[in-house]
């Protein structure tokens, strides 16, 4: 009896071994702000309901996306999955496992078609979406709202967009903003033109040589009909809405309608001056509005500042938009448990909790809605991106980020008097035809 | 066997460890960066494509875009150095007495040093922000409305930081020479009738020269390779006109993903860099006094 006792319990626990047990993943995410916030407390889930536990893993931004080159070029295991964006995922594709058997049913009922697109490449999804991002017009409700009434304001308005720009215009409501309504209100707005300004600028532009900046700009281009390429593959930078948009930042710049030291601004510097009350309105990444709307930090503006669509172009307004990702590092040996992972963050229960968290994901309505109460900017991105969204042609291509450096070196030494608007065309041009030929 | 040989042959002893550290922590990637420069590499295939001989390195010495990193280098380091430098001096004429009774107050003087780099242009984007930045605000209450971030005054912003981080450094340097000389120097100076400035410029200098020599071509090769602070304030911009040769080589290798181009170009600023210091240190031995 006790030899059968012995063999019977041998035998479970041999079947006990038998059974694989899933090894626990490392996640290599996007770190701070909301999204990191977001994300521990659906990964806390997952590790409570899963038998594979999640380990987060965070490098800090500063040149994120090169440090995790270098280690999966390296062959790096040291995590499992790792991070996407739509403006590299042709980059990192060849270092990631594609995920297109997970895209079921589920997770359609998560994200709309368009979103899983933002993390594709040719013909295949490297990523499960997590943020989204786009541009945004942040403006004081309080000074549009007087310039739209105040006789006085009015005349100067028309005085000084007339000295400037060469028409006298009338103020418009910022939903209905055209960039020369753009440009007409900076200069409205800035001290040092119109004195009796109660900000000192009327705007704030992000000019720092950084391949981000060259994002929020674009919109401008795009909104004058500008692309990177035709149809055809031909670069087509070297148009009238690449000068037209680069021109209307200049003026402005020249006019020192934003910072002199906007040279060297990016996100957070652009946040300062808008947060501290010296700026009427800018255009802005949207993960700004969470930061703007916590109670207590941006006194200067709390209660009093309203978003909405970038001014319009010949073609309306345009917005650049992508999206952040996780997707699987090819290196990894835990394949299964990081597809698991990614299977569960591709839930509408795990999407739900990160925005309700404080993430931005580009969900679906239904999902979208529940939480549009709290979060009335997650509609706006959500109704922007399918209206105005745009991806350049060739902006998820594997030479992408490149470019989108090149531009910021070449784009940045025009608006400083270092270069004629021409070379900086042309240099880039060059250098796409170059990197697009590889 | 005599001392003197005896000596020699246990200095060499005591050398193997050195060498065999440096043999393992400099001499194996510079192998291997020699080995990537001669290769077609990316970042697909870091073991390489193929053989590229010379390419790499032809390609990158007819960038350019080199010339004027190399440019902006140049100018950074000549700048930042000759002011580190006579600042420490200046420094070390008139503290080394103070510093010589309280030399606990060297520690406060060395600490910009201890900050690293990039830590420091975090710090001076946020101290030197028109909104919410210290020095702005105090220059505005002053009557001075100056943008320090702006076309006219990025380049000197760079290189004052810079200056305000390794001048210690220097000082550091040079004040230990100046209290390695012997205190019967200054009495027999004092007993001769020199003033204190004669008994610096015509004693103190001449003696400190060697030491003077090294931390210049130091400081020179390290500001000539600056990165970290103007990375990080202005990314090289606006265009590339705070382009320095590394911020160069770091877009090179990650931006346009030329490995090869960028590591051939770190080999030979590492080639001229050893070639510098060996002249500086021949110079400066030279220099010392028997």
């Amino acid at each position: 009896m006790s030899l059968l006792k012995n063999l019977s319990v041998s035998c479970a626990a041999l079947a006990i071994a038998a059974v694989p047990v899933m090894a626990d993943i490392t996640v290599l995410a996007w770190p701070g702000g909301p999204q990191e916030e977001a994300l521990r407390k659906v990964v806390a889930h997952y590790n409570e309901t899963s038998e594979s536990q999640a380990e987060l893993l965070y490098f800090s931004r500063d040149n994120f996306f090169d440090k995790m080159l270098a280690d999966v070029a390296a062959g790096s295991k040291d995590f499992d999955v790792m991070l996407t964006a739509t403006y590299n995922v042709g980059k990192y594709a060849p270092f990631m496992t594609p995920i297109n058997d997970l895209i079921n049913d589920e997770v359609l009922s998560t994200y709309p078609q368009g979103a899983i697109d933002t993390q594709s490449y040719e013909g295949n999804v490297y990523g499960m979406p997590t943020d989204l991002s786009l541009h945004f017009l942040y403006y004081r409700e309080d000074l549009i709202n007087e310039l739209l009434s105040n006789a006085a304001w009015k005349a100067k308005y028309a005085k000084i967009s007339e000295e400037y720009l060469g028409t006298a215009m009338v103020p418009k409501p910022a939903d209905q903003w055209s960039w020369d309504d753009f440009s007409a209100a900076a200069l409205f707005f800035t001290k040092s033109i119109n004195p009796e300004s109660p900000v000192a600028y009327g705007t704030v532009l992000q000019l720092k040589n950084l391949l981000f900046n060259i994002m929020i700009w674009q919109g401008t281009a795009a909104s004058f009909g500008g692309d990177w390429r035709d149809a055809d593959g031909n670069i087509t930078v070297n148009s009238d809405a690449y000068r037209r948009g680069l021109e209307l930042y200049k003026k402005l710049i020249d006019a020192e309608a934003t910072p002199a030291d906007s040279l060297s601004y990016e996100y957070a510097e652009a946040n300062a001056a808008f947060g501290a009350g010296q700026v009427a309105f800018y255009t802005q990444w949207s993960a700004a509005f969470a930061e703007f709307i916590k109670p207590g930090e941006y006194p200067a503006i709390e209660g009093n500042f309203d978003i909405t669509r970038q001014p319009a172009g010949d073609l309306g307004p345009k917005t650049h938009y992508h999206s952040l990702g996780l997707g699987i590092n090819a290196n990894s040996e835990r394949q299964d448990e990081a597809r698991a992972f990614l299977s569960y963050l591709g839930s509408n229960e795990a999407m739900e909790m990160y925005l309700a968290n404080g993430g931005q994901p580009p969900v679906v309505d239904a999902i979208m809605n529940a939480q549009a109460g709290d979060r009335p900017d997650m509609l706006m991105m959500a109704d922007h991106t399918a209206k105005y969204g745009i991806v350049m042609n060739g902006g998820a291509s594997s030479v992408a980020l490149g470019i989108y450096s090149n531009m910021a070196e070449n784009f940045t030494a025009y608006w400083a008097d270092e270069m004629d608007i021409d070379a900086a065309i042309n240099n880039v041009t060059e250098f796409m035809e170059e990197e697009f030929a590889k | 066997m005599n001392l003197q040989a005896r000596e020699r042959r246990e200095a060499k002893i005591f050398l193997v460890g050195l060498c065999v550290f440096l043999a393992l922590m400099l001499g194996f990637p510079s192998l291997a960066n020699l080995w990537f420069s001669l290769n077609e590499v990316s970042f697909h295939n870091l073991t390489g494509d193929g053989f590229a001989g010379l390419n790499n390195y032809k390609e990158a010495l007819s960038n350019p875009g080199l010339w004027k990193a190399l440019g902006y280098s140049l100018k950074f380091g000549v700048i930042a150095t000759f002011l580190e430098v006579s600042l420490a001096l200046i420094m070390v004429f008139t503290l080394h007495p103070l510093l010589a009774r309280k030399p606990w107050l060297t520690a406060i003087l060395m600490m910009p040093m201890m900050v690293s780099p990039a830590l420091m242009g975090v710090m001076y984007r946020l101290i030197l922000n028109e909104f919410t930045g210290i020095v702005p605000g105090y220059l505005n209450l002053l009557g001075f409305h100056v943008s320090l971030m702006g076309r006219a005054m990025v380049q000197h912003t760079v290189i004052a930081i810079e200056v305000l981080q390794w001048t210690p450094f220097a000082f550091l340097i040079l004040l230990t020479a100046r209290q390695s000389l012997p205190y019967e120097l200054e009495e027999a100076a004092a007993i001769d009738g020199a003033t204190e400035t004669g008994f610096n410029f015509k004693v103190v200098l001449p003696l400190i020269t060697p030491a003077i020599i090294i931390v210049t071509f130091i400081r020179f090769i390290d500001s000539f390779r600056v990165f970290d602070h103007i990375f990080v304030l202005t990314g090289g911009g606006p265009g590339s006109s705070t382009t320095s040769i590394s911020i160069y080589i770091y877009k090179l290798f990650f931006q346009r993903s030329e490995l090869g181009e960028a590591v051939a170009l770190s080999l030979v600023l590492l080639f001229a860099s050893l070639v510098l210091l060996y002249f500086g240190m021949k110079l400066a031995v030279r220099k010392e006094p028997s």
